[in-house]
């Protein structure tokens, strides 16, 4: 770092603070925003920073003007976030950015209008990122992470200040998703349940009237809490809305609603493209498709074998081990058609020898019991109707 | 609240109050407007103002009309004082004023100087004495007797008063001796202030108060007839008397008072000296009271008239040791006034309370007490005025005394702490005479040692005064102390161990006879320094400090070192012996500290002010040691040596009084047996050291110290180290193995808690114990029990955790085994080794089968290390988990059957679920039917050995009440065999209700059994 003279640090820092009253008195919430964003590690951010550990005295710049002293409360807690983040001490960073952006809020609070709503959102996003990434430093330090669940409920706060009627509440659905991001990440994903009634039962409010991405947001987390519920139908409507209202060009967000999108379709019988999961990188799920076209137990087992961490942290495996009885119709059908095109008239006994015969081919050892378990589930598919345990026959009302 | 309380009861009881609104058609005017005013800092205006409202108040007070007749002719300077004092105790300060200047001069400087209280004291006295005129009306009180109540009310604003007086006797000996008197006289002599007194005490019930009236009573009346001392004493009274915190509050009106008498004495120089010292001297008479009112005698005797000694002695043989103690400061610290006071009287004290206000930082605390509306409000405004006419410095400087008187009442809260409270007069007094005096005066004077048995006549000359102490003793307390001169630390312990020592030697009786020379020197490790001081100081903190060590006296340490050294255990005494460290040495720092624990204690007493203070909200047992520590901190901020020889023999004395006490040998018992490991629990105690680290908190930690103090008094001497945390970690003595399971509701007592050795013995005999598991668990339940209150956290902590989850897996005790289950994952994760994967098994069982909650699954799925996995338990509950998520009941029942360790008691908890899925599933998928003997071997019905053809058959039995009982219908087929008719069942089948199903939902608890467990 280049030496920083004084006089540039004064410079800088007062600029800083001409800038931040300007927005606010030209209630210009994009400058406002671009204010806040600690992480974006903007050069200005960053100089300013600088400029912070050179002078070190800029609370009495703060409170030098008229000007500037209103927004002390505000600003001094940020400029020692800053600071802090600068130097590398996180922990420090959100301790003051949650302090700066609660005298933030309580402003924020008197205004009538959303104008600010921009330097919100930042304010949300940074204090989850510093969360998250103060919590890695405690954790790095052996102390328990506990900034993200502070920061869960500071969020919580601002999103009371958003709920209400008027202008403002466009943006509770953003703090929402943040809000979903760190429930998510912290494993405490019941407690989103309180926010989304309280998104979802307002009547005052149409869903279809909050910004597109936070819309897209939203429903690709709710949708994966029915994938948690394995209520198929309804995180396949949520997902698929995430999908269809998805930006083409986040193609990393398209990836993440296809990740639980695909397993959804799967488990009801949708099979995606070859190309749609090269196309976004998600080979793990190639062997199960596969599998389910072919009806080979094997692939599909050894599928879930190899990618289990993965499909485990991402909560599909569940979801994918379902797939299992679907792959064992698909056997049988196949079974069946051979049986159908060696003798028609016969083809609907199924003689369930015959079905341990082709799941020895595939390695799999199961005696007679399992199948007869096995074809219960198939009945749910209306595959077959009956079995007669001594005749070990199985009769099939496909076609 | 303590303040309010004051304000009110001294309004409200002190008819002051309502003497004020009835005079306020006179002084009300002025009253409210200087009130107002004053407190901002009015100047010579605001204090006629304030004359005239004290001046009503007063007349108020006392005898209203006739007390305002006096007043009113002669005292506008009463009235200045009043003005100061309005608030808490306008009328007596008032009047004090008045009859200062009128007759006596040694009153008149002690009315000044005494705030209200002294003011009436003066003002009675005044009456009495210089104003006959005033005091026959007052003494004619028949019109007091009538108002009895709001006399007593009044009494308890006169309370300062009477403290006062004793000042006032302070400033000119005989003045006070007289003002003394008259106190008594008051109380006796006043028809009045008999009856008033009289039902205060009813009110109060208080044995000691009880005593103490009757003392004074005798004694006074004897002395002085004077209606007007009757009066004070009995305000004194009941305002001590009154609940304690209300006491408090009192207590607080006669700090104000004291703070008035300040400003008081800073408009008449010498009057202000006086008065902080009376007003010193006044509580601890009050707190005293009971034990102590005999050291108001001693007191005298700087100025002793014969009939003081008499009455001391008199007071003094009730009040016992304690009493002796307290004398004892009381002479020292006439001892040391007595010059220095005269110095004072002679020599304007203001500069030195100008210095102090200066010095103190409380000004501004003391701004906020003003501003605090309700009675402390008042008083510090009545302060301001006060200290406005000092200065513009005074200002802080009446907030100073407010904030001593508040001190004053902190140690006044328990009986003890009146010793406390004489203490801090003391250090008033000697802070004064410091100031005024040069500090070889001091030291010239000779400290009495309170003894025991010594009679209070020794009192009667200071100089002759003999230690408390024994000769032998001193010097060996002086060797302990030579030892640890550089560390301060170690001095504080061994300060505090030397008191344990001394007191002890006082309760055995060998104090006397103790060969001191040859005893041997205790070390004190370096731990227990801290550790010790912070335990001592709580037990004891109201009591000690306010002895000073007469050996160390005698030595005159107090000149060159005072200054330089710091307090260290003195702290615990604390607050109270820092002051008067700081006070001798004519620091104003310790000045400052005084007024800084004064406005703490103010704050404690009263919660509506703004009780900057968050230490005093907090739980009881950690304020305690908050104090210990912060008392500790305080000495690094200002102690000295002398402090600490003062706070030492303020120990000494307490400790004398408590020696008596058999409840306090056996605490003190307990509390060397803690000293022994105090080394252990040392870091706990640091844990809360940060939070009241730094001067910022010196307030809180002296206003949390307080409140100990005064919980202490409010527990009515409970043992107070059971609140200590390190005392709550238990180490059991207890032998029996058997032990019936009780939850606690109070801290547990080691005499029922097992050692570790014998809760292994306990766990063995669990383990190979044929009852049932109601007995076991509920043995488990007092292991963990025991385990839990000593803190023990290793294999044997696990082995328990494990044995009970076992044991309740096996019964299906699913709480208790989860109880188990959540300990041992964290003992787990501690690195204590144990059946890890067992456990690690039966979790993923436990969540798998009853929890149902798939995000569970996939953490502790995605949870287990690899290694894990090849864990057969493990692999098996895995196995498990596949064939139940998918419906897999024949795979189930196999691994049912195959089950590791316990898996099989929580699988056994799934299997009827498993089977009633695994009957509806072939009732829809065979046709026609299906044989029975095929669905009990599918459904593990012949769990045992299938080869054993009984066995066989009880299990087709069992499966065929198992069928019936949920709704298949059977039938029998050509060849005899049964048969489920699948088409018939699919329709039919049903979950029945479990049989043993009870309306608690825990069928373990039945009654049955509950009978048998407890016969």
């Amino acid at each position: 770092m280049a030496y920083l003279s004084m006089g540039e640090s004064h410079r800088r820092i007062t600029d800083y603070l001409n800038r931040f009253a300007d927005a606010i008195n030209y209630q210009d919430g994009d400058s406002l925003a671009r204010l806040f964003s600690i992480s974006s590690d903007t050069p200005s951010l960053l100089s300013l920073a600088d400029a912070l550990n050179v002078f070190q005295d800029a609370n009495r710049l703060i409170k030098q003007s008229e000007k500037f002293s209103q927004y002390g409360e505000v600003v001094a807690p940020f400029f020692r976030s800053l600071q802090s983040y600068r130097l590398g001490n996180l922990v420090d960073a959100y301790g003051a950015f949650e302090k700066a952006s609660n005298a933030f809020i309580q402003e924020f609070r008197n205004w009538e209008s959303g104008w600010a709503l921009e330097a919100l959102y930042v304010i949300a996003y940074e204090i989850r990122v510093l969360a998250e990434r103060a919590d890695r430093e405690l954790a790095s330090n052996g102390k328990s992470p506990e900034k993200l669940k502070g920061a869960g409920s500071f969020l919580m706060k601002v999103f009371g200040v958003l709920a209400g009627k008027g202008p403002k509440r466009v943006g509770a659905l953003y703090v929402t998703c943040q809000l979903f991001k760190i429930y998510f990440k912290l494993g405490t994903v019941h407690l989103c349940r309180s926010v989304i009634r309280s998104i979802e039962t307002a009547r005052i409010f149409d869903f279809e009237e909050f910004p597109t991405r936070d819309k897209v947001t939203y429903m690709y987390y709710t949708g994966r809490l029915e994938v948690l519920n394995e209520n198929f139908p309804a995180a396949d409507q949520k997902l698929s809305y995430a999908l269809t209202h998805c930006s083409l060009n986040k193609e990393a967000n398209i990836r993440m609603i296809l990740k639980y999108l695909i397993p959804v379709k799967l488990s009801i019988g949708i099979l995606p493209k070859k190309q749609l999961i090269e196309n976004y990188n998600l080979v793990e799920y190639n062997n199960i498709v596969e599998a389910l076209k072919r009806g080979d137990l094997r692939l599909l087992r050894s599928a879930l074998q190899e990618n289990e961490d993965q499909f485990l942290r991402s909560g599909v495996y569940l979801v994918l081990e379902k797939l299992e009885l679907q792959v064992y119709q698909r056997l049988l059908k196949k079974i069946y058609i051979i049986q159908k095109l060696k003798d028609p008239s016969k083809a609907h006994q199924m003689k369930l020898e015959v079905i341990v015969k082709a799941l020895k081919w595939l390695e799999i050892e199961m005696d007679l019991d399992e199948v007869l378990k096995d074809v219960y589930g198939l009945i749910k598919f209306h595959f077959s109707t009956c079995v007669h345990p001594f005749s070990r026959v199985m009769l099939c009302s496909l076609t | 609240m303590m303040n309010q309380g004051v304000n009110a009861q001294t309004v409200a009881a002190a008819d002051p109050n309502s003497l004020e609104s009835r005079y306020a058609i006179n002084a009300s005017q002025g009253q409210a407007q200087s009130y107002l005013p004053s407190a901002p800092g009015s100047e010579a205006a605001s204090w006629t103002v304030h004359k005239v409202e004290g001046y009503l108040s007063q007349d108020g007070v006392p005898a209203n009309a006739s007390y305002q007749h006096v007043q009113q002719p002669e005292p506008h300077t009463q009235n200045v004082q009043d003005g100061s004092y309005v608030a808490p105790l306008s009328s007596s300060s008032s009047t004090g004023t008045a009859s200062a200047p009128q007759d006596y001069n040694s009153y008149t400087s002690y009315s000044n100087t005494t705030d209200p209280y002294s003011a009436y004291s003066g003002y009675y006295n005044g009456y009495q004495q210089q104003t006959n005129n005033q005091y026959s009306q007052q003494q004619p009180n028949p019109s007091y007797s009538q108002p009895v109540e709001a006399y007593q009310n009044t009494g308890a604003a006169y309370q300062p008063n009477s403290s006062f007086q004793n000042t006032g006797s302070y400033a000119g000996t005989a003045s006070y001796s007289t003002t003394y008197y008259n106190p008594g006289n008051y109380q006796t002599s006043g028809g009045y202030p008999s009856s008033g007194y009289n039902n205060q005490p009813t009110a109060w019930n208080n044995g000691s108060y009880a005593n103490y009236t009757s003392y004074q009573y005798p004694n006074y009346t004897s002395d002085t007839s004077s209606a007007y001392s009757s009066v004070s004493a009995p305000a004194t009274y009941q305002q001590q008397y009154k609940q304690w915190p209300e006491y408090y509050s009192q207590t607080e009106v006669t700090c104000a008072p004291g703070t008035e008498h300040l400003s008081a004495a800073s408009n008449s120089n010498h009057g202000s000296s006086l008065p902080t010292v009376s007003g010193g001297y006044p509580t601890p008479t009050n707190q005293i009271q009971p034990q102590s009112l005999p050291p108001p005698p001693p007191l005298p005797p700087p100025s002793l008239t014969p009939t003081w000694r008499p009455e001391t002695s008199s007071s003094e043989l009730p009040s016992m040791q304690p009493g002796g103690a307290a004398s004892g400061a009381h002479d020292n610290y006439w001892n040391q006034p007595a010059p220095s006071f005269q110095t004072h009287l002679a020599a304007p004290t203001q500069p030195i309370y100008q210095n102090s206000l200066d010095s103190k930082t409380s000004y501004e605390n003391f701004q906020e007490l003003k501003t605090a509306p309700q009675g402390l409000n008042s008083q510090y405004p009545v302060v301001h005025q006060v200290s406005q006419n000092y200065q513009s410095t005074l200002p802080t400087v009446p907030s100073f005394d407010a904030r001593r008187v508040s001190k004053l009442q902190i140690p006044t809260n328990p009986r003890i702490a009146s010793n406390a409270a004489l203490g801090i007069a003391k250090t008033e007094k000697d802070s004064y005479a410091a100031n005024s005096a040069p500090r070889p005066a001091y030291i010239s004077v000779s400290v009495q040692k309170p003894n025991d048995k010594m009679s209070p006549n020794n009192a009667a000359d200071p100089m002759l005064k003999p230690t408390m102490l024994p000769k032998s003793l001193r010097g060996y307390v002086e060797r302990a102390f030579g030892r640890y001169k550089d560390d301060d630390a170690k001095r504080a312990a061994c300060e505090a161990y030397m008191k344990d020592i001394i007191t002890e030697a006082r309760a055995d009786g060998t104090l006397y006879t103790r060969d001191w020379d040859s005893e041997p020197l205790f070390t004190v490790p370096d731990s227990l320094s801290i550790s010790k001081a912070n335990i001592q100081t709580p037990t004891h903190a109201s009591i000690p400090n306010y002895n000073k060590s007469p050996v160390r006296r005698s030595k005159s340490r107090w000149e060159p070192l005072a200054e330089e050294k710091m307090l260290e255990k003195p702290v615990s005494a604390s607050n109270e012996i820092g002051k008067y460290g700081s006070w001798d040495r004519k620091t104003f720092s310790g000045y400052s500290a005084t007024k800084d624990n004064s406005l703490s204690s103010f704050r404690f007493s009263g919660p509506q002010q703004r009780t900057p203070s968050k230490s005093a909200q907090r739980p009881m047992k950690r304020q305690r040691i908050v104090n210990g520590t912060g008392l500790t901190n305080n000495d690094d901020d200002a102690s000295s040596d002398s402090d600490k020889e003062q706070s030492l023999t303020a120990y000494y004395s307490g400790a004398m009084a408590l020696a008596n006490n058999p409840e306090e040998k056996k605490r003190r018992e307990s509390r060397s047996k803690r000293f022994d490991r105090g080394q252990g629990h040392r870091p706990d105690i640091n844990y809360f050291k940060p939070k009241n680290a730094g001067p910022a908190n010196l307030y809180t930690r002296r206003a949390s110290a307080l409140m100990l103090s005064k919980s202490f008094d409010d527990s009515a001497n409970q043992a107070v180290e059971d609140i200590d945390w390190d005392a709550l970690t238990v180490k059991g003595t207890c032998q029996e193995i058997e032990k019936r399971f009780l939850r606690l509701t109070s801290a547990p007592d080691p005499s029922t808690v097992r050692p570790e050795d014998v809760l292994e013995k306990a766990l063995l005999m669990v383990q190979n114990s044929q009852k049932n598991y109601l007995y076991k668990c509920d043995q488990l339940k007092s292991i963990r029990q025991d385990i839990t209150v000593q803190r023990i956290r290793n294999q044997l902590t696990v082995k328990v955790y494990e044995t009970h989850a076992r044991l309740a897996m096996e019964v299906g005790d699913l709480a208790e085994y989860n109880q188990c289950q959540s300990q041992l994952q964290i003992l787990y994760s501690e690195g204590i080794e144990g059946c890890l994967m067992e456990f690690a098994a039966y979790n993923l069982l436990c969540v798998i089968l009853h929890s149902n909650n798939k995000k569970d699954l996939l953490t502790s799925m995605s949870r287990l290390t690899p290694e894990a996995k090849e864990d057969d338990a493990v692999k098996h509950a895995l196995a498990v988990r596949a064939a139940v998520t998918s419906g897999n009941y024949v795979t189930f029942f196999r691994l049912y059957k195959s089950a590791p360790n316990l898996n099989t008691c929580l699988m056994d908890l799934y299997v009827e679920k498993m089977r009633y899925k695994a009957a509806v599933c072939m009732s829809k998928s065979y046709r026609p039917t299906v044989p029975i003997s095929y669905i009990a071997q599918i459904l593990g019905f012949s769990n045992a050995a299938d080869e054993n053809g009984e066995t066989e058959l009880s299990g087709l039995d069992e499966c065929l009440e198992w069928l019936k009982a949920h709704g298949a219908s059977l039938i029998t087929d050509n060849t005899g065999e049964m048969q489920l008719d699948a088409k018939a069942s699919s329709s039919t089948l049903y979950m029945p209700e479990p049989e043993d199903a009870v309306a608690h939902g825990d069928s373990s608890l039945a009654v049955n059994d509950f009978l048998a467990r407890t016969t």
